[in-house]
């Protein structure tokens, strides 16, 4: 298959997935299900952003369930407390959270590696201690309740199937612009980038801008997902947001693979859905759950090590050396 | 007017002088030797030249402009690319993508521009494809368009650089030796292409050992040796000069002991 029929093969799969993933709630009735695969939604967006971050530009966050809340709070409190219009509260949630990326970006970004994820790590647990201690606008270790639903002019979105289309819509959408950014050129200054510092500078590319972009992107992709996730939930609390949130969500991106957006997406969409297995297979045994509740932590934290360990491409890495093996196994074919 | 002029550059690491008030000008369309033994301040020159490192005095000018101090990317949107002594590929990617990321300088889309797929980055990456397939076909290496930067043999990896370098449509390039590690065959060719480089109007800074090369290649070589200009001029010249002479015969002996 040549690139243009395979690119034109890969957007038409796209489109029928996006399409299928909305056309969902028609068959899928189940409350339950639905706030599940709503909640897969929300870790879409954040993951396509952290996809940015660290399968082009390179960059490992820890903190990224700290955007989150800062998005998820600042669009409860705006609208719950303030009495924003929720469309101005979202906008508000995303500038902000792309904010506090941009400023732990600035001077952190010169720093490298295992100091960059330090650094996003103690922003993580700062950000947490914030969420606790800030109580007259987070609520405190209580929380913030009384969230409003989404409503955009007169349409409120107080279904459990509305709140699923408004997040899948944002994720298709996300993911859309997403591939935009990572196939075109700031992509490729990203890869680069992550290829060789040097050989990136001798192609013209800054350094420090090019992972500021990401950090600033994905910080405000996650900024959003929080924002729709206060008002699908009408409730916001600091756990959430802990320690905990961000390392699963590394490993998603992790597991998904680097250069790639369809990767960790994947990912994301399947260990989303492990957290809520108990749920979801009916047949499970009390045990069985109850291992899988405790060692929940332990999975996450041995698919990071895997992972990086045996396959630091991921599983996006795993295709593309198929592919490329396929592809050169028929070459030789063709040749005889 | 020169297109480079170097002026007293002097760069002292600690207490090592690695270049010592070093002067000499590179005029448009030239291909420009440097040489010397080892430790002469080569390297040193070419990371100053091309912003990876800043002179401790003196002043360096391209095109009229003072560039000492600049820092690489901006230094390559003005015009100056370069290829490295060990070769700095982006090796999980395909040779065609290594050439691509060239083209970053002289093309325009942002992120806003790339999520949207606006037309104009779309008619933009279009044209940068174009142009990295010209200059792939230009080195050579057209046939090795999908292969891994990593998968390449080691040969075909300094043309590759060649060829990045050139995806920057810069007026000068610092090419820091091509030819180390090639056989005679490649280096043959490395000497065609850069031949085909010129032509195109690029003019050229060469750092190489190969002296078979550099006397064929060369319009004008200066010589350093222990950060110290020893000699200038055109090959017929160098070759006889009796202080160059002295700094081989002295590497050579110092090898020996």
């Amino acid at each position: 298959m040549s690139d243009r029929t395979r690119r034109f093969a890969q957007s038409g799969g796209a489109v029928l997935a996006a399409a299928a993933v909305l056309a969902l709630p028609l068959v899928v009735t189940d409350r339950y299900l639905l706030k599940v695969l709503t909640f897969v939604g929300l870790n879409v967006i954040i993951v396509a952003g952290m996809a940015v971050l660290f399968g082009y530009a390179g960059q490992v966050s820890l903190g990224h369930a700290a955007f989150t809340g800062i998005g998820a709070y600042t669009c409860g409190f705006l609208t719950a407390r303030a009495g924003w219009p929720w469309m101005t509260a979202v906008a508000a949630a995303v500038a902000l959270s792309a904010l506090g990326g941009l400023a732990l970006a600035l001077p952190s970004l010169r720093l490298r590696g295992h100091y960059l994820a330090m650094a996003t790590l103690g922003f993580s647990v700062i950000a947490n201690i914030v969420f606790v201690e800030a109580k007259s606008l987070t609520g405190g270790n209580d929380g913030l309740s009384g969230i409003p639903f989404a409503s955009v002019g007169p349409v409120r979105l107080d279904t459990p199937w509305s709140n699923y289309l408004l997040v899948w819509g944002a994720a298709v959408v996300v993911v859309a612009l997403v591939s935009g950014i990572v196939r075109g050129r700031p992509g490729r200054a990203m890869a680069a980038l992550q290829g060789s510092e040097m050989g990136a500078m001798a192609c013209g590319v800054d350094p420090v801008r090019v992972k500021v972009t990401a950090f600033t992107l994905s910080a405000g992709l996650a900024g959003l997902s929080g924002a729709l996730f206060a008002s699908a939930v009408g409730f916001v609390s600091p756990t959430s947001f802990a320690l905990e949130t961000s390392i699963i969500l590394l490993a998603m991106v992790v597991l998904g693979g680097t250069r790639s957006v369809a990767g960790p997406v994947l990912a994301a969409v399947a260990l989303t859905l492990l957290t809520y297995i108990d749920g979801l297979i009916p047949g499970l045994s009390k045990t069985t759950v109850a291992a899988l509740q405790d060692w929940k932590g332990d999975i996450y934290g041995v698919v990071i090590v895997g992972v990086m360990l045996f396959v630091p491409a991921g599983m996006a890495g795993l295709a593309r050396a198929w592919r490329r093996k396929s592809r050169s196994v028929t070459g030789a074919g063709e040749a005889a | 007017m020169s297109l480079l002029a170097i002026r007293d550059v002097t760069r002292v690491f600690g207490g090592l002088v690695a270049l010592d008030g070093v002067s000499f000008d590179v005029h448009e369309g030239e291909i420009f030797s440097v040489i010397g033994p080892n430790g002469a301040g080569k390297s040193t020159l070419f990371n100053i030249v091309s912003g990876f490192d800043q002179p401790t005095s003196g002043s360096v000018s391209f095109a009229g402009r003072e560039v000492a101090g600049e820092r690489p990317h901006r230094l390559v949107r003005s015009g100056i690319a370069r290829t490295f002594q060990n070769t700095q590929l982006f090796e999980e990617l395909t040779v065609f993508d290594n050439v691509l990321a060239g083209t970053f300088p002289v093309t325009r889309a942002g992120v806003v521009a790339a999520a949207l797929r606006l037309p104009r980055a779309r008619r933009e990456d279009r044209l940068a494809r174009e142009e990295a397939h010209r200059l792939l076909r230009m080195v050579g290496l057209d046939g090795e368009a999908d292969t891994l930067a990593e998968d390449l043999p080691h040969g075909l990896r300094r043309l590759l650089e060649v060829a990045r370098a050139l995806a920057t449509s810069p007026r000068l390039m610092l090419l820091d030796e091509p030819a180390a590690g090639l056989d005679s065959a490649e280096t043959r060719e490395l000497a065609s292409v850069l031949y085909r480089v010129r032509d195109a109007g690029a003019t050229m800074v060469v750092v190489e050992h190969d002296m078979g090369l550099v006397m064929e290649i060369s319009d004008s070589i200066v010589v350093l040796d222990r950060g110290c200009k020893i000699a200038e001029g055109p090959p017929m010249l160098i070759q006889k000069d009796p202080a160059v002479i002295e700094a081989y015969l002295g590497e050579e002996a110092g090898d020996d002991a």
